[in-house]
């Protein structure tokens, strides 16, 4: 059974027609691609299948349930977490609080009045794991505020896997990365676990390739063509697509 | 344990004081605690939560109609004060379940609108309420060692009473739902995203506000052995809210020190001149514009000089200028 199903989604803003019919899996284990020119509806489908726009039709579920009709916070205890493609942090807090934050998310003290949050021991251990896997250590004092946008960009995605997901979204993740900072994370994403199953927008056709098990392209909100990163790598129609959008060609280059 | 020299110096300070004021003076200084309380359950939601309520005044006023309406029937000062704390904490569960929808100005126009009921409600109901003649409080203010009426005795009781606001207050904005309630001011979309539910962080920190309130209003009640619709009103509403902003939103510690600085003022004040909201209105604006943070940030930013001024003291070769204007940015967050 797949992990995530999408069917049939058709999303509109005010009779505008950004998501057509479209239809994706990721299977566990699998890291599927969606790549597409600027206004495909990438970031739209995310938000569709997240729960934090409604869908006008169609169908999400995970491991077969269906989650669809509930609250977007909801979606994280069956396993879903994203990041955002614009920087969506907690900007005066520090680097350490943001990931405090983001790992009692998901605990059974996070309603808890009294006790303070600092003295669960769980909580701060695997904080200080994650903060060393990404690279933010040596930050964890700092606001989030005051790091480079590159670091905020670690961020982002580290608080994504803080809840502990299955099924990881995440929205142009090196977008507005130094070149260097492109690698670095290109190579953190390729070391998660095989046990979160990835669904990721990505416009650099690098870090596309070096991830993708599977490809979807998004076109004017439709499913334009899915299939194994050689099939859509030669696809004379998915060049046509991308050079009339321009995005190919700042990968190319 | 060096973190609890200030709290426990302050408590120390509270605990004497009396003994260098007039009984004027400590009566005074019990209503501005009285004000520290119902300022700190509003400072809860404004600094903490992000939802500016100009309505608070209800939950005071449930509070303290609770303690003048029940109080003919049960004179038992533990379950009268439960009660107003209980009876406050549970409008403001019913009616946050449905104003938390709305946020900014919106949230700002029915908590507005609702007090204002409320206050229409005690005004109008003459034969129960006494309408603007307001009622006396019957039951008496007695915690089993006897009647407290006194002022060094009411000072006691609100100083205490203050204090454990305090404590609780700060325990809870460190727990795990206090952490979150804060995560929800700074970002609420993100907070969507990591699976919290953001109604109901807001909606426990008005349900908790409005208890506190209802504390305060039940104290005042017992204080003043009179209540009116003026505890309903809206302009008090806009007074505590003043409070807060001149003494420091987003701080614990800054609302009471509001609160005593307009209580104080308005005393001595309006005892020279009758212009007082006027004067009121220009220190109000004057923090708005040039003291953003209140006075809590001055305070902060003073004992950071001087604190750094101690360290060059004490290690002039650790020069670093750097570090310190950071220090100083980081400042408003932590407190
Ligand atoms: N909230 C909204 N209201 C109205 N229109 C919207 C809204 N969000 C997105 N759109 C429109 O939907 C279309 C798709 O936008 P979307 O952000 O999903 O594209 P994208 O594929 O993520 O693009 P990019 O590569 O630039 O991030 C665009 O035309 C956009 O203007
Ligand atoms: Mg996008």
């Amino acid at each position: 059974m797949s992990l995530l199903k999408v069917e049939g989604l058709s999303k509109s803003f005010k009779g505008l027609q950004v998501l057509k019919n479209v239809s994706l899996e990721v299977e566990p284990e699998e890291r599927h691609i969606i790549i597409g020119p600027n206004g495909a509806g990438k970031t739209t489908l995310f938000n569709c299948i997240t729960g934090v726009l409604p869908i006008n039709e169609g169908t999400v579920s995970i491991q077969g349930k269906m989650i669809a009709d509930l609250p977007s916070h909801t979606r994280v205890s069956e396993g879903m977490s994203r990041t955002f493609q614009k920087n969506n942090l907690f900007g005066k807090l520090t680097v350490e609080e943001n990931v405090h934050l983001a790992v009692t998310a998901r605990k059974s003290y996070r309603f808890k009045l009294f006790k303070s949050l600092l003295s669960y021991k769980d909580m701060q251990q695997e904080s200080q794991d994650l903060l060393k896997e990404w690279d933010l250590w040596e930050r964890r004092n700092q606001t989030v505020d005051e790091l480079s946008y590159g670091e905020q960009r670690l961020v982002e995605i580290m608080l994504a896997i803080a809840t502990k997901p299955t099924i990881l979204l995440l929205d142009e993740p090196t977008s507005g990365m130094s070149p260097a900072e492109t690698i670095q994370t290109t190579k953190l994403i390729q070391k998660l676990p095989r046990t979160i199953s990835l669904l990721v927008i990505e416009h650099d056709m690098e870090v596309v390739f070096s991830i993708a098990d599977r490809i979807t392209v998004l076109h004017h909100g439709e499913v334009f063509l899915s299939g194994k990163p050689e099939e859509i790598r030669n696809d004379q129609r998915v060049k046509d697509i991308y050079f009339g959008g321009g995005a190919l060609q700042r990968a190319e280059a | 344990m060096k973190k609890m020299i200030f709290p426990a110096a302050i408590a120390v300070l509270l605990l004497i004081l009396p003994v260098m004021l007039t009984s004027y003076g400590i009566k005074l200084t019990a209503e501005v605690f009285i004000m520290s309380i119902f300022v700190l359950s509003l400072g809860l939601i404004t600094g903490y939560a992000g939802l500016v309520s100009l309505g608070h005044a209800a939950f005071f006023g449930i509070g303290a109609y609770t303690i003048a309406l029940l109080g003919k029937f049960v004179p038992n000062t533990f379950v009268l004060l439960a009660s107003a704390i209980i009876f406050a904490a549970l409008i403001a569960l019913l009616t946050g379940f449905l104003f938390i929808r709305s946020s900014g100005a919106y949230f700002l126009m029915i908590t507005l609108a609702f007090s204002q009921m409320l206050y229409a409600v005690a005004y109008k109901l003459k034969g129960v309420t006494g309408g603007s003649d307001g009622m006396s409080v019957a039951a008496s203010l007695d915690f089993g060692f006897g009647p407290i009426s006194g002022s060094m005795g009411l000072y006691y009781v609100m100083a205490v009473s203050v204090m454990i606001c305090y404590v609780l207050l700060r325990m809870f904005i460190n727990s795990p739902a206090g952490k979150a309630i804060i995560g929800v001011k700074e970002n609420e979309s993100r907070m969507r995203a990591l699976g919290y539910s953001v109604r109901s962080y807001k909606l426990l920190a008005y349900t908790i506000s409005g208890g506190i309130a209802g504390y305060a209003g039940g104290l005042y009640a017992f204080y003043n052995y009179f209540v009116s619709p003026d505890t309903l009103n809206w302009n008090f509403s806009g007074q505590v809210l003043v409070m807060i902003i001149i003494g420091g939103v987003g701080t614990l510690f800054g609302p009471p020190i509001g609160a005593a600085v307009f209580v104080i003022l308005q005393n001595y004040i309006s005892s020279y001149t009758e212009r007082w909201p006027m004067i009121m209105g220009v220190i109000f604006v004057a923090f708005v514009l040039y003291g953003r943070g209140g006075i809590a940030n001055l305070l902060l930013l003073a004992w950071r000089k001087i604190s750094r001024r101690q360290k060059e003291i004490n290690s002039p070769a650790l020069n670093s200028s750097e570090k310190i204007s950071k220090d100083e940015t980081k400042g408003v967050t932590e407190a």
